[in-house]
């Protein structure tokens, strides 16, 4: 008797308990789910150092004895805001690095105002970075700068490079950042030339509004949203991963609209004329040729990104004018390459690997 | 030899799995299509005009009222903040000139630590 019990109608049996355990705590923890606020985020302390318009420089406090010299200026993606990289204590890129004594410094985005909305390449690649780059420069007092883009960030960081080919950029690093823009295939249709009426879309609505960025990025993949929900409910009885896809779910939606000059550049020059690949890109009549850009670069890819396919980013190392230059394609997606449990093992080490040699 | 046992929220969520691949796979073909982006965008730009009439309505009702609209009131805020930006501006420049006067508190003037780490040897953790 004891033998049936413990083979498998003993499992089914102990199967049923368990899951009736979960329904139950389903039921109290989804309640505790609507009534508490979503966990906190971006908490590594940090000081605003300078802040105009939709920028915002931020710099960590250091949390080590000695810290590398040459201080990273890490350059956030234009539509989201960067507390992906500092989302929570252990779970946080920020603090990963600041533990590894770097000195880190973070450009990030305020939703552009009304009248920003003729803020154009110009002043992210001309006015935004190099401030932000002084800035740093005048609080470490170091000449050297090292970056870190991540998706257009990665972008923006590349179009700085190649307009400042001078310096005082000493070392780059790109997370998942397109180059060849025609391999984004599905953007590419969403603004086909020939049905999308982008002058329309801006000087009707002026900036572009968060919904349009976030419903795009949704439409890539139109059932993990609602198949994220059925996992939350399967797994909410799960403190750990309800605060996990909190974070998360809040950061993906907390999408920023994007001035409306810079959009129509985006899609005229970017998606249209492919101009960064063909190495026509120009920027406030300063030619952005990647072919300028000689500091070391390191280009993490993600193996799952369906937002920047690898197509899109592959051409970077081969087009760039650095001669150290290092690809390396990592396992996960768009998000979960940079931030989460693997990014924790794959990623962080990976550029500590490659960053600290170079940080003396 | 021991079978394994019939595992029904694994099979759930293989099958969840499955259908999230497959619809996916299936929603990626069908708007990559040029007829889906032209229904898009025909759909997108009128529903961008009828917010923006709807908009704009609701501004002029609201300035018959004698009421700030959110959008204006939105704009206050962001004066606000503009103006505590200048105020910091101002006090940091007035801290270089004169970082001795009372008051004028620099926020990062923690001491920093000495800029002087080397990478750890290959193969060390530390």
């Amino acid at each position: 008797m004891s033998s049936a019990a413990s083979g498998p109608a003993g499992d089914i049996t102990s199967r049923v308990q368990e899951e009736v355990q979960r329904a139950i705590q389903r039921s109290i923890k989804g309640v505790e789910y609507f009534a508490s606020s979503a966990p906190p985020v971006g908490v590594t302390p940090k000081d605003v150092i300078y802040a105009r318009g939709p920028m915002n420089l931020y710099h960590y406090r250091p949390l080590t004895d000695e810290i590398y010299r040459i201080p990273l200026l890490i350059v956030m993606a234009t539509t989201n805001r960067g507390y992906v990289l500092d989302m929570a204590p252990g779970q946080s890129f920020v603090e990963y690095l600041l533990k590894r004594g770097y000195d880190v410094f973070m450009l990030d985005w305020n939703a552009p105002k009304p009248d920003e909305k003729r803020l154009a390449f110009e002043d992210y690649v001309l006015d935004f970075i190099p401030t932000a780059v002084k800035c740093v420069q005048e609080d470490t007092g170091e000449k050297d700068v090292n970056i870190c883009g991540y998706c257009f960030g990665g972008v923006l960081s590349l179009l700085y490079a190649a307009t400042h080919a001078g310096g005082p950029l000493k070392n780059l690093v790109c997370f998942t950042t397109p180059v060849d823009f025609r391999e984004m295939k599905l953007f590419q249709n969403f603004s086909s030339q020939k049905h999308f009426d982008v002058d329309h879309l801006v000087d009707s609505a002026g900036n572009v509004p968060p919904e349009l960025i976030f419903t795009s990025f949704e439409m890539l993949r139109p059932a993990s949203r609602a198949v994220s929900q059925v996992h939350l409910w399967e797994n909410i009885w799960n403190d750990e991963y309800v605060k996990s896809y909190r974070m998360f779910d809040r950061w993906a939606t907390d999408t920023l609209p994007l001035a409306g000059e810079y959009f129509r550049q985006t899609t005229k020059r970017l998606m249209w004329e492919n101009a960064l690949y063909n190495g026509t890109m120009t920027v406030g009549g300063r030619k952005a040729d990647l072919a300028r850009i000689k500091a070391p670069i390191l280009h993490v890819v993600a193996e799952h990104d369906h937002i920047i396919p690898y197509g899109a980013s592959r051409p970077l190392i081969e087009k760039i004018g650095s001669t150290d230059k290092e690809e390396v394609m990592l396992k996960g997606g768009h998000i979960s390459v940079v931030a989460g449990p693997n990014a924790v093992k794959r990623l962080w080490p990976k550029l500590d690997n490659w960053l600290g040699g170079r940080s003396v | 030899m021991s079978e394994k046992p019939i595992d029904p929220m694994a099979m759930f969520n293989q099958m969840l799995g499955q259908f999230e691949q497959g619809f996916n796979e299936m929603a990626t073909k069908a708007m990559g299509s040029e007829d889906f982006s032209r229904i898009m965008n025909t759909m997108g730009g009128a529903s961008m005009g009828a917010k923006k009439t709807m908009g704009d309505m609701m501004e002029r009702y609201l300035a018959t009222m004698n009421l700030p609209s959110r959008q204006e009131l939105t704009n206050i805020g962001e004066r606000l903040q503009a103006v505590e930006a200048r105020l910091n501006e101002i006090i940091a420049i007035l801290h270089r000139a004169h970082p001795d006067v009372g008051g004028l508190v620099k926020p990062t003037a923690a001491p920093r630590p000495p800029r002087t780490r080397k990478p750890p040897p290959a193969g060390s953790k530390a």
